[in-house]
């Protein structure tokens, strides 16, 4: 038992991550699916898109780049395919600089795919540097935090966005980010004197750091990491990227869940022989030194 | 005069500065207003004149490197070359990334490599979680059974098997979650309000840098 | 398919294989990956800075408009350069100066009202019992919880008074709250990070396919053949250690 114990606490890290890699791979390419509960932040983000009448002002704001497209893109995908089903006019741009290619393709892809025209039923924006100050600079004055579209258009003359000079006029914003700027900015910088309704897209990371922003309605829905994802597919009838890739996430922190379980079993029974000073292992060099 | 220039001007405008942006928010005067319309803007623009600042910086150590041939000078090499075909690239296609060369740089060079870097630390995470995530004492044993319940309760198989685990997780996430967040949240932002006071009233320098 | 389709997708691969291999050990395949993403991510960033802010924020508002003030702040941006000439890096400060001062005075009014008013409103409104709720019901319980987690991690984090007595007591009780906090921290992290790894192995095996030439797999046996190379060529090269 100790010589066995003492093996595995020590055993060469790249066995881990074989079993993650396995565990990744394996549902990839035989998945099960396991249906996805949906949650009641992520269900009020989906019920407000339902509520707003079609031609109402929808602004997405993709402040994210490559490093969280994983978690972010899909989500992306599920919010701009429910806003164009729902002849929304929308808004995209970036305040990550990173981001920009990536949101650019994203907006104009899904509004192709539902006969979308540019400058009419949509928009992209691009990037603008500065994180609070383009939402200040926004909320003020919508055509000075933008003087063009990422196309070069002029942004005052599309009709996509007639009537629309500040944030005021925007219906609902979501900010879909990976970190400052994002969620908290629009809320701090825009909403909370613009008045827009917010909702927030984030990754898992920051998602139970906006929760006391969730409770007092400051922003009025979350939909967090990719599990957030997969539930926003399942509400708009999309097996998007999210969906699939729900069973490979149960894999991976089951095999988690289990080396933690085992690493702690050792913890606890080692006592008895003397194990928590074994070389090599972690508690084993803390206590010895 | 120079000392004046050097210091003492810098510090009258950050109150100046400060101050105005404060009391703006009390003030939505329309001349406040279009005040706060004009500063945004150009603050955007001195913002991107800074990135250029943080650009240069790391050109410098690359090119310090190359110059005087250190371990490794080849990579730094590596990043000149492709930062100045990713900039020839971009400016023939004009900045723009739909079906241009600088898409394709965008799509297939910059997506793979930022999301791969980033996708390493899902196996560093799972290593470190044998090697050291043990309950040594009460506090660890606490956040030990939260982080299990929220891995086991946030994903469908946890769920499947045990139905009652995805609602134990959302409580967990919105009240005791919440609760520790919110306390941090405001302690941060009160740490945050006397910091920006300290600066507007010149007590905090350091951002100005320099010695004098 | 087109080919620079199919190009981009051996670039991307190659790419992705290359920086997993750090997995085995640090490596001159991902080295070469690491600094591939510097250089790109400058030129990227250098492009955007060029279009986004110089020629749409700047050039086109000075030239189309008239708004020659604008060039006030282009002077302002230009400040902030100096610091890489030492004798004038003191003008970086004025431009410093009003970055720092304008967004610590903007932020202010915003974080007190944002962060601390809204956040006690929230935290104390519930317990009153609106809406017509029962002053006993769930939504009380979780309220009187929240509100137990906020005022004892703010004790915790209270250092001007020393923690003894009741003091204590209360701080203690924050610890925990705080831990559940970071295993939920944690929890979601290892969600993020699986994540991540999920998009990059999805892409992998989009590129293994037939389609694409079996790329990823191809990609994976060369790259595996060159670190063996390099790890023979090491062995032979460097004196084996004591």
């Amino acid at each position: 038992m100790r010589e066995l114990a003492g093996k595995l606490l020590r055993m060469d890290r790249r066995v881990i991550f074989i079993l993650i890699a396995l565990a990744t791979l394996i549902p990839l390419l035989r998945p099960i699916g396991f249906p996805i509960r949906i949650s009641p932040e992520v269900k009020r983000v989906y019920d407000y898109i339902e509520s707003l009448p079609p031609g109402s002002v929808f602004l997405l704001s993709l402040d994210f780049d490559p490093a969280s497209k994983p978690e972010l893109y899909p989500m992306a995908v599920a919010l701009l395919n429910h806003a164009f089903k729902r002849d929304l006019r929308v808004i995209g741009m970036t305040l990550w600089v990173t981001g920009t290619g990536m949101a650019e393709k994203v907006v104009s892809g899904i509004a192709n795919e539902y006969g979308k025209r540019r400058g009419v039923d949509y928009t992209f924006l691009g990037y603008s540097p500065g994180g609070t100050n383009v939402i200040i600079n926004m909320g003020q004055d919508l055509a000075a935090a933008f003087p063009t579209d990422h196309y070069g258009e002029r942004t005052a003359d599309l009709p996509v966005m007639r009537g629309v000079t500040s944030l005021r006029q925007v219906n609902y914003v979501v900010s879909l980010a990976a970190g400052t700027p994002g969620v908290e900015s629009w809320y701090v910088y825009g909403k909370e004197k613009y008045g827009f309704e917010l909702g927030g897209g984030v990754t898992a990371v920051i998602a139970p750091g906006l929760y006391p922003f969730l409770d007092t309605g400051q922003i009025n829905g979350l939909i967090g990491g990719l599990r957030g994802a997969a539930e926003y597919e399942t509400l708009v009838g999309l097996k998007g990227k999210a969906v699939a890739g729900m069973d490979a996430q149960s894999a991976t922190h089951f095999v988690i869940i289990g080396l933690i379980v085992l690493c702690n079993l050792f913890y606890f029974l080692t006592p008895r022989i003397g194990l928590r000073t074994l070389p090599g292992t972690r508690s084993g060099s803390s206590e010895s030194r | 005069m120079t000392l004046f220039l050097r210091r003492t001007f810098p510090l009258i405008l950050t109150f100046l500065f400060g101050v105005a942006g404060a009391l703006q928010y009390y003030i939505p005067h329309p001349v406040s207003e279009a005040a706060l319309t004009e500063v945004s803007v150009w603050l955007r623009i001195i913002l991107g004149f800074a990135m250029i600042l943080g650009i240069a910086s790391l050109c410098h150590v690359h090119y310090a490197k190359i110059r005087i041939r250190s371990a490794g000078w080849g990579y730094s090499l590596v990043v000149y070359l492709s930062m100045l075909a990713t900039v020839a690239v971009g400016v023939w296609s004009r900045g723009q990334e739909e079906g241009t060369g600088f898409g394709w740089i965008y799509t297939y060079t910059l997506l793979a490599l930022q999301g791969t870097m980033f996708a390493m630390l899902g196996f560093f995470v799972a290593s470190a979680a044998f090697r050291a995530f043990r309950a040594r004492s009460k506090e660890a044993a606490v956040l030990l059974t939260a982080a299990i319940l929220m891995m086991f309760g946030r994903v469908p198989l946890g769920e499947y098997l045990a139905p009652v685990a995805g609602p134990i997780a959302g409580w967990l996430l919105n009240v005791l979650n919440t609760a520790a967040r919110r306390g941090i949240l405001i302690g941060i932002s009160l740490g945050g309000i006397a910091t920006s006071i300290k600066i507007i009233f010149g007590i905090e320098r350091s951002y100005l840098g320099g010695r004098d | 398919m087109a080919t620079s389709v199919l190009i981009g997708a051996w670039v991307a691969a190659g790419l992705t294989l290359c920086m997993f291999s750090f997995l085995y050990k640090d490596n001159p395949f991902f080295r070469f990956g690491e600094h591939l993403y510097v250089g790109i991510s400058m030129g990227y960033t250098i492009v955007r800075i060029y279009y986004d802010v110089m020629v749409k924020s700047l050039y086109a508002p000075v030239t189309q408009e008239g708004k020659w003030w604008f060039l006030i702040a282009a002077v302002l941006g230009l400040l902030v350069l100096t610091r890489f000439i030492p004798k004038i890096s003191w003008l970086s400060r004025i431009s410093f100066a009003v970055i720092v001062g304008f967004g610590s005075g903007v932020a202010i009014p915003r974080i007190i009202s944002s962060n601390i008013l809204q956040q006690v409103q929230g935290t104390l409104r519930p317990l009153l019992g609106n809406n017509g709720q029962s002053l006993f019901g769930m939504a009380q319980l979780n309220a009187l919880l929240i509100l137990t987690g906020v005022v004892t991690v703010l004790v915790y984090f209270f250092f001007s008074i020393e923690h003894k007595g009741p003091i204590r007591g209360m701080a203690r009780i924050g610890i925990y709250f705080l831990m559940i906090n970071f295993g939920a921290g944690f929890g979601y992290t290892v969600m993020a990070r699986m994540s991540l790894l999920i998009g990059r192995f999805d892409d992998l095996i989009l590129f293994g396919s037939r389609e694409y030439g079996y790329a990823s797999l191809v990609l994976l046996g060369m790259i595996s053949f060159g670190l063996f190379m390099w790890e023979r060529g090491r062995t032979r090269t460097e004196p084996p250690p004591d």
